[in-house]
């Protein structure tokens, strides 16, 4: 016995010693503080990184809008339509050259003044860094000119169309060139500075970051003392926060739980059309099966992508024939939201192709699409196909998608931060579709190509428009949906979704304030 | 006991050796890193100057070798997911890990330990089939959907304890709960079969022979024997739990090793994941090593010298 009270004295001191030790996190204070407002987000990943210019992740960038600011900042219904940040005005001086004009009186959490040698230093950091995850967007910029204290030319090497687009996102927000330099990345990532209305105040990995508010923001005062972003990853977990109200607001929710969301008495729910593209990758390679459109086309009829959203996606889906969505240059009208299906025309035209008991093929997934898999490979089944369905791991997915190794049909999502064109359809040049879709239409080479460096945007728009019509005919990709996605958000809030997923907290309203 | 142990730290250094050999390939012939660094959007150009620019380009074994001679000073290299040095990132999360493990080891032995003894001391009767029953029911029982189940049950609808996160002492309790019961399951039957064995020896028949009550025959004879099979479950669990319980952190958002393990392992960040094998590793033997010396306490008979 007494070992045994031994045995317990010891594991009773170390698991004091080690809630002890924990450091804790804000449980206490939030508690004790109620007098504060606090907004505390739900998050299924953590926060990637402070190095801006390192990472592509939507949901680390939602976070960093609120520290770091934008030259230029997109509407939140529309996109395309840019907003004074930093920049109070814009203008194209030549095909090369853009002309920013700063806002004055602007300063860092540190204190530094925010000048034009801060531009240049952000955006030639990301311009010229090879290592750096988002080099390939910026690296079109050749130089940032400082013109006098408030005014930057930013020189491009070829016409740059969406070079605003570029500028109102992920690695834009301007960093302090003269804190960055003294406390290299290291030191940054451990205190990051930006302009925004709310400073970092602490990261605890895989948990949380909170924000505080900015007392000397340049802007309208900031509305929250504190803005928090949790890490939570397991669905239920999430909503199981947001139904007890230790979330304000839960993003992505899964369609099993929309229900209980909208149901809950004390929580809501709201979806928003996204960029992001749901389709089959659809191989030409010649000796394939679908080298023959008529099977490309018996593919697209054969499939109810309507009853697929509602079924499957709950209803967070719009059924689309292109590449790109409204609220995109080059957007079709005619090809989105449209109901082509018609499984009696899809066996008839697989029997016209020569195949009139069916033609077997593999349709490749990743393990997080698997339901819409399945459910496309029942109807592509009903439609006399045979269907062997490949589910893949997501590494084990995005190595056979760089490999170029899916055989006739891969299903996958495209995303796109910069609400332009050429992110979803410069795929579709030949030199890019070789070894992947094989694709190639001379006409789609010369209209996507001359589009990316005209810098006229009515012409642009029907460049995109021409090319967009002839791909929903040749089907190198056979777009099925858009995505929508969704949040749980709490009585207590007002909040509208963005078509960029951002959460800028001042955005985010107590509906008692209003 | 002292060569005893000189020896085992001396076997520490090949096991390191090979097994950073074994997640060096493991993580390699997996997947690429820069394929999961990238937006989808990114085009094969994008991803070689990427390649490039990580040096991951070069021949497997160039890298293992630049590797292994950046180890030798301590160096893992950096996350390519939070670009900053891996092994500090891994060692942070060590709080949050004991933590837990402690936590749930006080758990799983206040429920073994107890109903472990009674049932071997009530052996066939009513109350050592219920508790033989329950223990095969917990560990039948997945521990994500115990997880699950508390939180709707006891967050949600009692809304007794927060859902997830760390925090006070309230955030301890359902992930505590959800793995201790999972590993008293298993521990109880032991105890309980430890227990039967130790009361059906020749000196116990003795203690009761001399006329000693039950509660001490029990408590001072059988218990210190019974022990021992538990200390040793209660060390390899402990490894495992402090190594990360990748499930259960998962459900409550428990920022410890088993999150950033199951993060690393997904984004294919090889120096997060190299260094939480070998600082699991480390642990794994140390651990085992202090087991051996409990057996040792417990039992002085046991010798490790020869």
């Amino acid at each position: 016995m007494k070992q045994l009270r031994h045995i317990s004295i010891v594991w009773f001191a170390f698991i004091l010693i080690a809630t002890g030790c924990s450091g804790g996190t804000s449980g206490s204070k939030e508690e004790g503080a109620q007098q504060e407002k606090v907004l505390t987000i739900g998050n299924t990943i953590d926060n990637v990184t402070f190095d801006i210019h390192n990472h592509g992740n939507t949901q680390t960038e939602s976070i960093h809008v609120n520290i770091f600011e934008y030259l230029v900042k997109k509407d939140g219904d529309d996109p395309r339509k840019k907003l004074p940040g930093l920049a109070v005005s814009w203008e194209r001086t030549d095909d090369l050259t853009w002309r920013f004009k700063l806002k004055e009186g602007v300063k860092f959490h540190n204190g530094d003044p925010f000048t034009a040698a801060d531009v240049k230093f952000t955006l030639e950091r990301v311009a010229k860094d090879k290592s750096l995850v988002d080099y390939s967007s910026y690296s079109n910029i050749d130089q940032v000119n400082v013109i006098d204290e408030f005014t930057v030319d930013v020189i491009t090497k070829e016409p740059d169309p969406i070079l605003l687009a570029r500028l109102s996102r992920i690695s834009s927000g301007i960093l302090p060139a003269a804190y960055f330099e003294k406390v290299g990345v290291k030191g940054f990532m451990d205190d990051p500075v930006g302009t925004g209305p709310y400073k970092f105040s602490k990261w605890i990995k895989d948990d949380r970051i909170e924000l505080v508010k900015n007392t000397d923001y340049h802007g309208e005062k900031p509305n929250w003392d504190r803005v928090v972003f949790r890490t939570i990853p397991e669905s239920t977990t999430r909503i199981s926060e947001l139904l007890t109200g230790s979330i304000d607001i839960a993003v992505i929710i899964p369609p099993g739980d929309i229900q209980r969301v909208k149901d809950s008495g004390s929580t809501y729910y709201v979806d928003k059309e996204s960029a992001r593209v749901q389709s089959l990758l659809v191989r030409q390679t010649p000796g394939t099966v679908t080298e023959n459109p008529k099977v490309r086309e018996a593919i697209e009829l054969a499939i109810d992508k309507k009853a697929v959203i509602d079924n499957v996606l709950g209803g967070a889906g719009v059924p689309t024939q292109e590449a790109i969505g409204p609220g995109i240059l080059g957007h079709s009208p005619e090809l989105f939201n449209t109901d082509i299906y018609n499984v009696e025309r899809a066996k008839q035209l697989l029997a016209e192709a020569g195949y009139p008991d069916g033609v077997e093929l593999t349709l490749s997934s990743p393990a997080s699409t698997k339901e819409v898999a399945e459910t496309l490979a029942a109807y592509l089944t009903e439609a006399s196909f045979k269907v062997n369905l490949e589910i893949l791991e997501q590494t084990q997915y995005k190595q056979r998608d760089n490999s170029n190794t899916f055989k006739e049909l891969a299903l996958q999502g495209k995303g796109n931060s910069m609400f332009e064109a050429p992110l979803q359809l410069e795929i579709f040049i030949t030199e890019n579709a070789a070894g992947q879709t094989d694709y190639s239409n001379k006409e789609v080479d010369e209209l996507l190509k001359a589009a990316a460096t005209n810098l006229n945007d009515e012409e642009r728009a029907e460049q995109y428009e021409r090319a967009q019509a002839i791909l929903a005919q040749d089907r190198p990709r056979i777009f099925l949906y858009q995505n929508k996605f969704n949040y749980g958000v709490n009585n207590r809030i007002d909040f509208t979704p963005r078509t960029d997923e951002m959460f800028y907290a001042d955005d985010i309203k107590l509906k008692e304030d209003e | 006991m002292g060569i005893y142990i000189y020896r085992t730290l001396l076997q520490i250094v090949p096991v390191l050796f090979i097994i950073t050999l074994i997640v060096f390939i493991l993580v390699h012939v997996t997947g690429d890193p820069v394929a999961m660094m990238l937006p989808d959007t990114a085009s094969a150009e994008d991803r070689e100057i990427l390649t490039q620019a990580l040096g991951l380009d070069r021949p497997l074994y160039v890298q293992y070798y630049i590797f292994l001679s950046n180890l030798l000073q301590g160096d893992f290299g950096n996350s390519f997911r939070y670009g900053e040095a891996a092994l500090p990132i891994v060692l942070e999360r060590l709080p949050a890990s004991f933590e837990l493990a402690a936590a749930s080891m006080l758990v799983a032995c206040c429920i073994a330990i107890p109903f472990g003894i009674w049932s071997a001391v009530k052996r066939n009767s009513v109350f050592d089939l219920f508790i033989s029953g329950v223990s095969v029911l917990g560990k039948a029982m997945p521990s994500f959907w115990v997880g699950i189940m508390l939180i709707l049950i006891v967050a949600v609808q009692m809304g007794w304890t927060p859902v997830s996160g760390r925090g006070g002492f309230s955030y301890l309790i359902l992930p505590a709960i959800t793995l201790g019961t999972g590993i008293a399951a298993e521990m109880t039957r032991l105890v309980r079969s430890s227990m039967l064995e130790i009361i059906g020896q020749d000196y116990i028949r003795t203690a009761r022979s001399k006329g000693l009550r039950e509660m001490i025959v029990i408590n001072k004879h059988a218990l210190r024997n019974a022990l021992i099979p538990v200390v040793t479950i209660t060390g390899l669990q402990l490894t495992n739990l402090v190594g990360g319980s990748l499930v259960v952190e998962t459900v409550f958002s428990w920022p410890g090793m088993g999150q950033l393990i199951v993060q690393a392992i997904n984004s294919h960040d090889m120096a997060i994941v190299q260094a939480s094998v070998f600082v699991i590793a480390l642990m794994v033997i140390l651990i085992n090593l202090a087991t051996d010396i409990a057996y040792r306490a417990l039992d002085p008979r046991i010798k490790y010298n020869r």
